[in-house]
C-alpha cells in the first residue's frame, strides 16, 4: 500500500493537486500585496518554493553521497546523481523566477542580493559536479570523487548564503523571519500549499528519474555482457 | 610516528620546490603580471582612485596563483608514479592530506610576502603599518581556507582526465565565501583602517570556514586519494 | 582451477593467501576469482599474456587496489581490514621506480626511510648504497641517473624497511645487462629472507627463481606447478594454455 502510495504516478497526482490548488490560491484567494509590489509579488508564490525544493534536492544528494561513501552500491550514486540534476534545474529556474520579480518589483532584471548571488554560485557549483563526473572514466571512481564533491558543496551552501548576505548589504525582502511569517493567513496558506506541492514535484521527479537511471544501468550492463 | 611522516612529505615537497622553484617562479610571475594588467585595465587616469577595489585585486591574484600552485603540488606526485610510492607507505592518509596542505600554505605565503610589498608600491597611499597585524591574520586564516579545500579538489582532480583543467572548475565556486570575507576585510584596512568590529566578524567568518572544511576534508580524504 | 592451493608442506606458514579474489573496475572484470597461496620463503612467478591481471593481483596484494569480492592476506593480515601491517610487510618494485627525479639518492631514501619509521636510517641506507653500487652517486639528483641506476635505487627504496614479502613487476625489463646482474646477484642474496611474488615476461629466468610457476590469462589462473619445468616444456603449456580462446 505505502509502495503505491509513493509511486511516481501517485506522486505526481499528488503534486500536481498541490500546484493547481496553490496556484489558484495564489490567484484568486490571498490578496494583493498592498505592501510593494502589487500582482507581481504572486510570482513569490513559486519562486521561493523553488528555492526551497532545490536545496532540498541538494540535501538529499548529500546524504546519498554519505551513504555511497559507506556503503558503495550504485543506488545512492544514481540517487546523488538524480537529486543534483534536478536541484540544478531547479536552481536555474529560481533564477529565472527571482529575475522576473525583481525585473518587476525593482525594474532591474539583475541585483546582486543574497539570493539570487547565492543562486548563481550554487548553479556553478553544481554544474561543476557535472564537469567531474564527465572527467572520470572509470564508474566506481566517478561515483566516489563525486560523492565527495556532493558533500563538500551542500556544507558550502549555506556558508555562502551566509557570505552574500551579511557581509556586503542586501535589497532582498526577508520573508520567513523567526517567529513571525511575514504573511497573513491567507497568504501563507497559498505559499505552504505551493511549498507542498512542489516538494512532492521533487519527490516524484526524483522517483520516476532514479527508475529511469536504473533502467539505463542495467541496459548497458547486459550490452556490455551479450557484447563482451 | 605520524610527526614524523608529515615532517617527511613537507620536508620533501620543500626540498623539491626551492631546488627546481617551478612552481614559486611561475606563481610569482603570474601576481606581477597581474598586478600590471590591473593598472591598465582600471584606466591609465592617474586620479583613479583604486583604493577600494584593492582587496578584490589582490585576492583575485592570489587565488589565480593559488590555483596554480594547487595544480603543480600533484603533478609531479602523478607524473613520476611516485604517488603509488607514497600509497604503498604505512601511513595514514589523512597525514598526506595535512603535509601537502601545509605545504600549498608555504608556497602561498612566500609569494604573498613578497608580493605585497609590490602591491602596496603600486596600488596603496595609505599607510596600513598600525594594522598590518591584522592584515596578516585575514591572509594567514583566507590562505588556511584557500589551502584546505585546494589541497582536497587537487587531490581528486588530479586523478581525472582533465588534470589541472577540472581544479578550477570544482574550486572557484566553493571558495567564493573566504573571497567576499576576504576582499571586504582587506579593503576595509587598505582604504579606512581597520574597524574592529566587522573585522572581528570577519576573522570569525574564515576561521569557522577553515574549521568546517578542514573537518570535511578530514572525513572524506581517504576517498579522495588513493585507488 | 579455482580450489585453493595449500601448498604441502607442513610447517611453512602461507605468507600470501589469496581466495577468490574478484575485482571489477567499472564494468570490466578484471580479476575473476584467483586463489593461491605462496608459503614463507617461496617465489611464485606469474606468467600471462598483457592484460591478464597479474599487475593488478600484484597491486591488490600492494594494497594500492582493493579486492571486490575474496579475501587477501599478506603477512598474517586481511589487506582490507588490516592495510597498515601489510604495507610495512610488503615492497613493491615496477616499471616505475617511484623515485623523486628532482631529490638525490639519499634524500629519496631517508623521505622513505622517514615513512617506514626506520630506526636506522643512516646506516640502513649507506649499506644499500653499497650493496647496490651507488654509492658514488649518494649525492646526486636522481634526475641525473641512467635508467639501469634508477632501478637499482628503485630496488633500495623497496627494500629498505625489511619487508618480508616482494613484489615484482616485470623487474627485468629496460634494465642493461649490468643492473640485471646486479638484481640478480641481490635477489640472490636476499632469497633467503624473503618471500616473492613476481610478474615476468622473462621465461628463462622466472623458471630459474621460482618454487611455484603460475599462468594468468582473462583474470584467471589457467595452469600452475611447481617449479622444475624445463623451458621447452614450459614453452608448450603456455602456448596451449593461452592460444586457447576458450581459457576464460
Amino acid at each position: 500500500m505505502v509502495k503505491k502510495l509513493t509511486s511516481a504516478p501517485a506522486l505526481f497526482a499528488a503534486a500536481g493537486a498541490f500546484l493547481v490548488t496553490g496556484l489558484l490560491l495564489a490567484f484568486l484567494y490571498a490578496p494583493i500585496d498592498v505592501s510593494s509590489m502589487g500582482f507581481s509579488q504572486k510570482i513569490f508564490y513559486y519562486h521561493a518554493p523553488i528555492a526551497e525544493t532545490a536545496l532540498v534536492a541538494f540535501g538529499i544528494a548529500f546524504v546519498a553521497a554519505i551513504l555511497y561513501l559507506r556503503d558503495p552500491d550504485p543506488k545512492w550514486d544514481r540517487l546523488g546523481y538524480v537529486s543534483v540534476r534536478l536541484g540544478l534545474l531547479f536552481s536555474l529556474l529560481v533564477m529565472a523566477t527571482g529575475m522576473i520579480w525583481g525585473k518587476a518589483a525593482w525594474d532591474a532584471w539583475w541585483a546582486w542580493e543574497p539570493r539570487l548571488t547565492t543562486f548563481l554560485i550554487v548553479c556553478f557549483l553544481y554544474a561543476a559536479y557535472f564537469v567531474l563526473r564527465q572527467v572520470v572514466e572509470e564508474e566506481s571512481r566517478r561515483a566516489t570523487f563525486a560523492a565527495v564533491f556532493a558533500i563538500v558543496a551542500f556544507i558550502d551552501v549555506p556558508i555562502t548564503f551566509f557570505a552574500t548576505r551579511y557581509m556586503p548589504e542586501g535589497l532582498h525582502p526577508v520573508v520567513i523571519t523567526a517567529g513571525d511569517t511575514g504573511m497573513e493567513g491567507s497568504m501563507f496558506l497559498s505559499f505552504m500549499i505551493s511549498m507542498a506541492g512542489m516538494t512532492l514535484l521533487l519527490a516524484a521527479l526524483v522517483r520516476s528519474e532514479v527508475a529511469a537511471e536504473r533502467l539505463k544501468d542495467e541496459i548497458d550492463d547486459l550490452k556490455i555482457r551479450i557484447g563482451g | 610516528m605520524a610527526g614524523r611522516q608529515f615532517m617527511a612529505i613537507l620536508r620533501k615537497d620543500l626540498i623539491r620546490e626551492l631546488r627546481t622553484r617551478e612552481m614559486l617562479v611561475s606563481m610569482f610571475l603570474f601576481v606581477m603580471l597581474a598586478l600590471v594588467i590591473f593598472h591598465y585595465a582600471f584606466g591609465v587616469d592617474t586620479d583613479a582612485d583604486l583604493t577600494y577595489f584593492t582587496g578584490g585585486m589582490l585576492w583575485v591574484t592570489f587565488i589565480f596563483s593559488a590555483l596554480l600552485g594547487l595544480n603543480r603540488s600533484f603533478a609531479q606526485e602523478k607524473d613520476e608514479q611516485c604517488l603509488d610510492g607514497l600509497l604503498l607507505c604505512p601511513v595514514d592518509r589523512v597525514t598526506i592530506f595535512f603535509a601537502k596542505t601545509s605545504g600549498n600554505l608555504v608556497f602561498l605565503l612566500i609569494i604573498q610576502a613578497v608580493s605585497v610589498p609590490v602591491f602596496t608600491l603600486f596600488f596603496i597611499e595609505r599607510s596600513y603599518l598600525a594594522d598590518l597585524g591584522l592584515f596578516v591574520l585575514v591572509l594567514l586564516l583566507a590562505d588556511l581556507g584557500i589551502c584546505t579545500l585546494g589541497t582536497l579538489l587537487a587531490t581528486i582532480s588530479m586523478s581525472t582526465r582533465a588534470r589541472d583543467l577540472l581544479l578550477p572548475i570544482v574550486f572557484l565556486p566553493l571558495i567564493v565565501p573566504v573571497l567576499i570575507a576576504a576582499t571586504s576585510a582587506t579593503t576595509a584596512i587598505f582604504a579606512d583602517g581597520a574597524d574592529l568590529g566587522g573585522l572581528a566578524a570577519r576573522l570569525g567568518f574564515l576561521a569557522a570556514f577553515d574549521a568546517v572544511f578542514m573537518i570535511a576534508a578530514y572525513g572524506t580524504y581517504d576517498f579522495a586519494i588513493g585507488e | 582451477m579455482d580450489a585453493p592451493v595449500r601448498d604441502v608442506s607442513e610447517g611453512s606458514p602461507l605468507e600470501v593467501e589469496v581466495d577468490g579474489l574478484r575485482k571489477t573496475f567499472g564494468r570490466r572484470e578484471v580479476l575473476r576469482g584467483l586463489s593461491f597461496g605462496v608459503e614463507r620463503g617461496g617465489f611464485l612467478v606469474m606468467f600471462g599474456p598483457n592484460g591478464a591481471g597479474k599487475t593488478t593481483t600484484l597491486r591488490v596484494l600492494a594494497t594500492l587496489l582493493t579486492p571486490g569480492k575474496g579475501s587477501v592476506r599478506v603477512a598474517g593480515h586481511d589487506v582490507r581490514e588490516d592495510p597498515m601491517p601489510v604495507r610495512r610487510a610488503v615492497g613493491l618494485i615496477s616499471h616505475s621506480p617511484m623515485l623523486y627525479l628532482d631529490l638525490t639518492a639519499q634524500e629519496n631514501l631517508r623521505f622513505y626511510a622517514d615513512m617506514y619509521g626506520l630506526e636506522d636510517r643512516e646506516e640502513r641506507i649507506t649499506e644499500l648504497l653499497e650493496r647496490l653500487e651507488l654509492t658514488h652517486r649518494r649525492y646526486d639528483v636522481v634526475r641525473t641517473f641512467s635508467k639501469g641506476m634508477r632501478q637499482r635505487l628503485a630496488i633500495a627504496r623497496a627494500i629498505l624497511h625489511r619487508p618480508r614479502v616482494l613484489l615484482l613487476d616485470e623487474p627485468h625489463s629496460g634494465l642493461d645487462p649490468r643492473a640485471v646482474d646486479i638484481l640478480d646477484g641481490l635477489l640472490g642474496e636476499i632469497r633467503e629472507e624473503h618471500t616473492f611474488v613476481m610478474v615476468t615476461h622473462h621465461i628463462q629466468k622466472g623458471l630459474e627463481l621460482a618454487t611455484r610457476l603460475m599462468i594468468v590469462d582473462g583474470g584467471k589462473i589457467v595452469w600452475e606447478h611447481a617449479a622444475g619445468v624445463a623451458p621447452d616444456t614450459f614453452n608448450a603449456v603456455y602456448r596451449e594454455h593461452v592460444q586457447d580462446g576458450s581459457a576464460l
